[in-house]
């Protein structure tokens, strides 16, 4: 191949687009040697290949659809009385649905719809939408608060907008603690303590509007706490109860008690000057110290969390949870680049056994291996997490994407050498012809795992289906050239 | 290549699709069979039934396993590389927590998936539906692509033959539908394909004698069939070794499927095809 030869090619869209696409790729993968002078990436890695924990959580609580010759407001009103919970009409193009919740099974729930004069025509089990997002964003501010560098919460939302799962992901944080910070939601109260042991019901969490981070009172004392913002009502109810049982005139003997599900996490009086206050207004904004230093300052982030847990407004239990330690994270990373490199050389093997050629063997692993560039240039680009499934995923496209190689050189090949650029041209549009089929049947295959919420396996899936599509739009076209050239000296 | 001599030539379609349908006739009676005692054509792993999956890598004998957990479920230890599988069955929260700590405790480098049984139960309907998806789908673009029902409908049955043979090597080898299985057996209905679309199409769009196209298609089928093997391969003993059990199943079944492929690629569909263009079809 000569100068200009060389240069024509180069200059080919398809050739040029394939070169600029890897050295984009490769800027965007960023390999560079970090502080602690080990390669490192812009690859993001999901938690089976770095230390962290994931868990599922399931809504204690259920959408039904139902019918009544009731009033709407009345039927609900009585409902959820019976229920003993709270129930809200789903807002929807389709009104006629209600969200319960706390958890009753269909035939549990049959019975009382009957009773009220309606009738239940559908059930499943979960939260709406909206619902499902509230509690999503509550589990993203407790998680936030404690500083996880890399936290992800996905609902699970079904086919017909109801959401029965919710999945959280915690990037180095082991499975225990974990399960200390999400997996337990809880109620939560405030009660006062009237005579000896004795408490009463101040307010429950709804009434908690929102909640700061730890701060320190005053400024700079090294004394923590946590302050936070009641509703109006709430504000009422905390006045009344502190007026009637005595709190204001004498705090010291009736300490106001934060129960999360009846254990309590915070038991102190109201401090004489809020107590003054209280006498004469409703005050919303209050602050709940917890002591000095080291000890206060935990005391204070595990108590803003008692805090926001009191605003989840739906039951979970864990309905699956697991967790990768740093060690083991590592010896995956480790093998699944083994397993990459053992794949291309494999490869490598059989074309060059097939074809005897270095001319046709080393563009076409190359060609392999920049698919895998292209695809890891757009892993980094669009920040997805790569885990051991989307790896896989990888591995096979590595796997398949040399088969259509195979057909366009077999193609080309057919009766000997290319003899007419026009010849040239048919058959590998023909070649292309069954790529493209092919590739179709393998996007629509992967396409239900990539929409559906089988959620650890979209990467495998959605990494299929973009190698797929990288292949025929980008490395194919570009091969179909180069090898032109190389088969026409 | 010299490696395979086949010669299709000598074969009728009669004999050629013989040995496949007879298989396939008895997977779907395994699979029947598994329907009838489990309750699903393939044994559900954890991912499906729920449950709890350990995996350790250690030194420690089955036998000292099994008696530090022995106040748990322990329903199976199974070894792999230089790793080993612990198998729980169902737990409440509490007895999970405990085993959780227990695990942190003596491996702390552990890594540990649980799946509860309902949300392994709305997987299950999931999958069923994901599977159907797929399938229709691989099969619309196969008869958009070729217009003509038995070429298109050999394709799509070397397909379904390749799923249904695949899931009953599954239960006879004993590796359990999980949701990295699932995704091999998805990726096997668009890969297992690829051949069947290259026989077709050189078979229909081509000039030249029959016996010549289809040895030609052979060749190239096989050396692609071959080359995706070698990559699964080195994938399937990597993970092995490196004792990555999802990397592991998915090869496994990736490469179980593609030798169901290869035979009922060059003996279903090259059959019927065959049958199809002696009788006058594809002029």
């Amino acid at each position: 191949m000569n100068s200009k030869e060389l240069k024509a090619l180069l200059t080919d869209w398809r050739v040029a687009t394939l070169l600029i696409l890897i050295v984009l790729s490769v800027i965007a993968i960023y390999p560079h040697i970090d502080d602690q002078g080990r390669l490192a990436t812009n690859l993001q890695y999901g938690l089976d290949l770095q230390q962290g924990s994931w868990l599922q959580l399931e809504f204690r609580a259920e959408v039904v659809g139902f019918t009544t010759d009731q009033p709407v407001e009345a039927f609900v009103t009585n409902l959820s009385k019976k229920l003993d919970t709270e129930v809200i009409v789903v807002e929807s193009a389709n009104p006629n649905h209600l969200e319960i919740r706390k958890y009753y099974s269909q035939v549990e729930l049959e019975p009382i719809f009957t009773s009220e004069q309606g009738k239940l025509t559908s059930y499943q089990q979960g939260v709406s939408k909206s619902t499902a997002d509230t509690v999503k964003r509550v589990l993203e501010n407790k998680i936030n608060t404690l500083g996880t560098k890399d936290a992800k919460v996905n609902t699970l939302t079904g086919i017909n907008n109801v959401a029965r799962f919710i999945r959280v992901e915690l990037a180095g944080v082991d499975m225990k603690q974990a399960q200390d910070i999400v997996g337990k939601q809880g109620k939560f109260e405030i009660r006062i303590v009237t005579t000896g042991n004795q408490t009463e019901h101040v307010l429950s969490g709804e009434t908690i509007t929102s909640v700061q981070v730890p701060s320190q009172e005053p400024a700079g004392s090294d004394n923590w706490g946590v302050g936070f913002t009641l509703s109006e009502s709430g504000a009422a109810a905390f006045r009344a109860a502190a007026i009637k049982y005595g709190a204001t005139a004498d705090p010291a003997k009736h300490n106001l008690i934060m129960l999360l599900d009846n254990e309590t996490v915070y038991s102190a009086p109201l401090s004489n000057n809020l107590a003054g206050k209280i006498q004469n207004e409703n005050i919303r904004q209050l602050y709940a110290s917890t002591g000095s230093g080291k000890y206060g300052t935990q005391q204070a982030t595990n108590l803003e969390i008692h805090l926001r847990a009191g605003a989840l407004p739906v039951d979970v239990n864990i309905a699956g949870s697991g967790g990768v330690s740093a060690p083991l994270g590592e010896h995956y990373k480790i093998m699944v680049i083994l397993a990459g490199i053992c794949a291309l050389i494999a490869v490598g093997f059989v074309i060059y056994y097939r074809y005897r050629e270095s001319s046709i063997v080393l563009p076409m692993v190359l060609i392999n291996a920049s698919e895998i560039i292209i695809l890891l240039g757009f892993i980094s680009l669009i920040k997805f997490q790569m885990d051991l499934p989307t790896i896989a995923g990888l591995i096979a496209v590595l796997g398949t994407g040399i088969d259509q190689l195979v057909i366009i050189t077999d193609e080309i090949l057919h009766e000997g050498k290319v003899p007419s650029p026009s010849l040239y041209l048919k058959r590998l549009s023909r070649a292309l012809g069954i790529i493209v089929t092919a590739a179709a049947t393998v996007v629509i295959a992967m396409a239900p795992l990539a929409l559906m919420d089988l959620s650890t396996l979209k990467g495998f899936a959605i990494i299929t289906i973009l190698g797929v599509l990288v292949g025929v739009i980008i490395t194919r076209p570009a091969y179909g050239r180069i090898i032109m050239q190389i088969l026409s000296k | 290549m010299g490696l395979f001599n086949y010669n299709i030539e000598k074969y009728s379609p009669k004999q050629l699709v013989i040995i496949p349908l007879v298989l396939l006739a008895i997977s779907l009676v395994l699979l029947a069979l598994n329907m009838a005692t489990t309750g699903m054509p393939v044994t559900p792993g954890i991912d499906f039934s729920g449950g709890t999956a350990v995996t350790l890598i250690t030194t420690d004998t089955k036998e000292q396993i099994t008696s530090y957990f022995a106040e748990y479920p322990l329903v199976e230890v199974s070894d792999m590389g230089n790793g080993k599988f612990l198998k729980f069955g169902l737990m409440d929260d509490a007895m999970y927590k405990s085993l959780t700590s227990l695990i942190n405790q003596k491996y702390p480098d552990a890594r540990i998936d649980q799946i509860g049984e309902t949300f392994g139960k709305a997987l299950q309907s999931q999958a069923v539906l994901a599977m159907i998806f797929s399938f229709i789908g691989m099969a619309i673009v196969v008869f958009l692509s070729f217009r003509t029902f038995v070429p298109s409908g050999a394709v799509v049955l070397s397909a379904f033959a390749d799923i249904i043979m695949t899931a009953a090597a599954m239960n006879i080898i004993g590796i359990p539908l999980s949701l990295g299985t699932l995704a091999a057996l998805l990726m096997l209905i668009g890969y297992s394909v690829d051949s069947d679309i290259l026989l077709t199409n050189r078979v229909l769009k081509r000039q030249g004698k029959l016996n010549d196209k289809l040895t030609g298609a052979f060749h190239t089928g096989i050396i692609m069939t071959t080359t995706t093997f070698a990559a699964i391969s080195a994938m399937f003993l990597v993970s092995w070794f490196g004792a990555i059990q999802i990397i592991y199943e998915i090869s496994a079944v990736l490469l179980v499927g593609l030798l169901f492929d290869v035979m009922n690629t060059w003996l279903t569909n090259v059959g019927i095809l065959k049958w199809y263009i002696l009788k006058g079809g594809g002029k």
